[in-house]
């Protein structure tokens, strides 16, 4: 199957959920995100919201959606820290925008394709962020390459385990 | 125009959630007086309100989680508790009597410093009353390093309360919501504690660095500093009292933008990845709370009954002493009675026999200035020289050459 295929991705129907789905999973994803770390300790190189926001932009092939999907997802995470409102918000608008773009262009069933896309795309949100904070807001903000690096790697491995669940989820006709 | 919208409707929609959001972000941030941007520490009400719908959401499935999840925990953590308990609580006992009668003895350095306290003008605060609270979810981000915990507004909670455990300070209230509130870790990048340092007496900010450890900076470099030193709360932060353990030094590095100045990292007293109960001083009074008064009260008892106790044991050894027959001897003064001789119980032991005594031997010249034959043809006993036939713990004495 070619991953690049315009004219044979349009052909294929857009994936449709139950609309709890739409409902459960994000806030799901949100509640887990805030409570895993505790479980976690150090080592919660994850974020769900974001791979939550991969995924349902990348099914859905409209940027309109994973543009608002993203906005949410992001809004909320910030709500929740106590850091300016819209940091995160940004950052996965414009993932969202990105992931549904892309989708449209690459074949959204080759696990390979979405794991790279996740990758990428986690780098690119810590890059917004660490922008954000740093140029737009002028604030003193440190942060690690590395730490970013194995965020980008979790997210990865998350979306691994998590798409072929979240797949299985979909109306089929 | 209408056609140019539909064209372009996902980067105009991408545009205008992106302007809007860039809008409410501009809004939060406030220069200072020294030309820096930082936060608006106190969130206006736009924000406010998403944030308490957002906590509004997931609390109430946080709780459900770990309401759940400790549940079961408790169940196990409560079985295993009761194996050994009896043995537990009797070491339990003795720890309290010992530390009782320890803080008896603080008790008099306590007063002689509020008394001096006083004199200065100075009025240290203690921890009066604490409420203990859950942690219950965190912010989910490790640039964002703040929790929540399941009391809020409606259990007395206030913002810049201290959140402590009893290994060490923890964080202090960020946020308050009906039901919980926020709690900004010490680890945070944005956080701030003033600090000492136990042994050096040095000052500093403690905060957090990007990857979540402890750091005491602005510390002009001091070789005195090393690692293992206790770190303890300065009091001088309005937010924590004095004297509470933070952590210890673990390393001290040069601060990577200032010359001459060091950063010292920390390890933190309470497990901060790991928190569970916490504790939040909700009252400090320049006075003890009413528990502590009631153990310094029984401490205090105890120290007397002890202190009595100990003075009849005494009594009872020299009643007995005086009784025992010839351990005093009624015609001797006190200081050449025999318990008070210090001379040592065990007589010099004699030297061992030589293999072949001459003239120069010890016993041999003895006996031949007494008159009396020399000890030469002694017989031995079979299969033992005279040397084995020492007493043990004897030194031998130095071969002697021809």
């Amino acid at each position: 199957m070619s991953l690049l295929g315009a004219d044979f991705r349009r052909d294929l129907e857009i994936r449709r959920y139950p609309l709890l789905i739409y409902v459960l999973v994000p806030l799901t994803a949100l509640v887990l995100q805030a409570w895993l770390p505790r479980v976690a300790g150090s080592f919660d190189w994850f974020d769900l919201p974001f791979v939550i926001t991969v995924y349902f932009a990348l099914g859905w092939r409209s940027p309109i959606q994973g543009t608002l999907m993203g906005a949410a997802m992001g809004l909320f995470e910030d709500a929740l820290s106590h850091h300016a409102i819209g940091v995160n918000g940004i950052a996965k608008t414009v993932v969202g925008f990105l992931a549904a773009s892309v989708g449209v262009r690459i074949d959204v069933e080759n696990h390979i394709a979405r794991l790279v896309l996740n990758f990428l795309l986690s780098l690119l949100s810590s890059a917004i962020c660490i922008f954000i904070y740093r140029v737009l807001l002028g604030l003193d903000f440190t942060w690690h390459w590395l730490t970013e690096l194995f965020l980008a790697i979790g997210n990865s491995a998350l979306a691994a385990v998590l798409f072929p669940l979240l797949d299985r989820l979909q109306v089929r006709d | 125009m209408e056609s140019f919208f539909v064209r372009y409707r996902n980067i105009v929609v991408l545009l205008a959630i992106l302007v809007a959001q860039i809008v409410g972000l501009a809004v939060q941030v406030r220069r200072t007086d020294s030309g820096r941007n930082v936060l608006d520490p106190g969130d206006g009400p736009g924000v406010r309100l998403i944030r308490l719908w957002a906590n509004a959401l997931v609390s109430p499935p946080e709780r459900l989680i770990h309401s759940s999840t400790s549940g079961v925990a408790d169940l196990w953590r409560n079985y295993l508790d009761l194996r050994h308990v009896r043995e537990q609580n009797q070491q339990l006992q003795g720890t309290i009597d010992r530390l009782r009668l320890e803080q008896a003895e603080l008790l008099e350095d306590a007063r002689q410093g509020e008394r001096l306290q006083a004199l200065l003008g100075f009025q240290e605060k203690y921890i009066y009353k604490t409420l203990p609270a859950q942690a219950i979810g965190s912010s989910g981000s490790d640039q964002s390093r703040v929790f929540y915990i399941d009391k809020g507004s409606a259990d007395g909670l206030e913002r810049d309360m201290p959140v402590i455990t009893a290994d060490g300070i923890v964080g202090k209230v960020r946020d308050v919501f009906p039901h919980t509130a926020q709690v900004l870790a010490i680890n945070d990048q944005t956080s701030g504690a003033g600090v000492i340092l136990a042994a050096t007496r040095i000052r500093g900010i403690l905060r957090g660095n990007a990857s979540g450890q402890l750091e005491v900076v602005d510390i002009t470099a001091d070789e005195r500093i090393k690692p293992g030193e206790k770190v303890l709360t300065a009091g001088g932060d309005m937010v924590f009292p004095r004297g509470l353990p933070v952590g210890v030094v673990e390393k001290v590095v040069p601060d990577p933008d200032q010359d001459s100045f060091i950063d010292v990292i920390v390890k933190p007293a309470a497990h901060l990845n790991r928190l569970d109960e916490v504790l939040v001083i909700t009252s400090t009074e320049p006075r003890f709370p009413p528990q502590e008064q009631h153990d310094l009260t029984t401490s205090e008892a105890l120290d007397g009954a002890q202190a009595a106790a100990i003075e009849e044991q005494q009594k009872a050894a020299q009643i007995t002493a005086e009784r025992l027959p010839g351990l005093t001897e009624p015609n001797v003064p006190p200081d050449q009675q025999p318990l008070n001789d210090s001379t040592p119980p065990n007589p010099m032991a004699q030297p061992p026999q030589p293999l072949h005594p001459d003239r120069f031997s010890p016993a041999a010249t003895t006996d031949q200035e007494g008159g009396q034959p020399a000890q030469a043809d002694r017989p031995h006993p079979a299969g033992q020289s005279p040397d084995a036939q020492a007493q043990p713990g004897q030194q031998r004495p130095p071969r002697r050459n021809p």
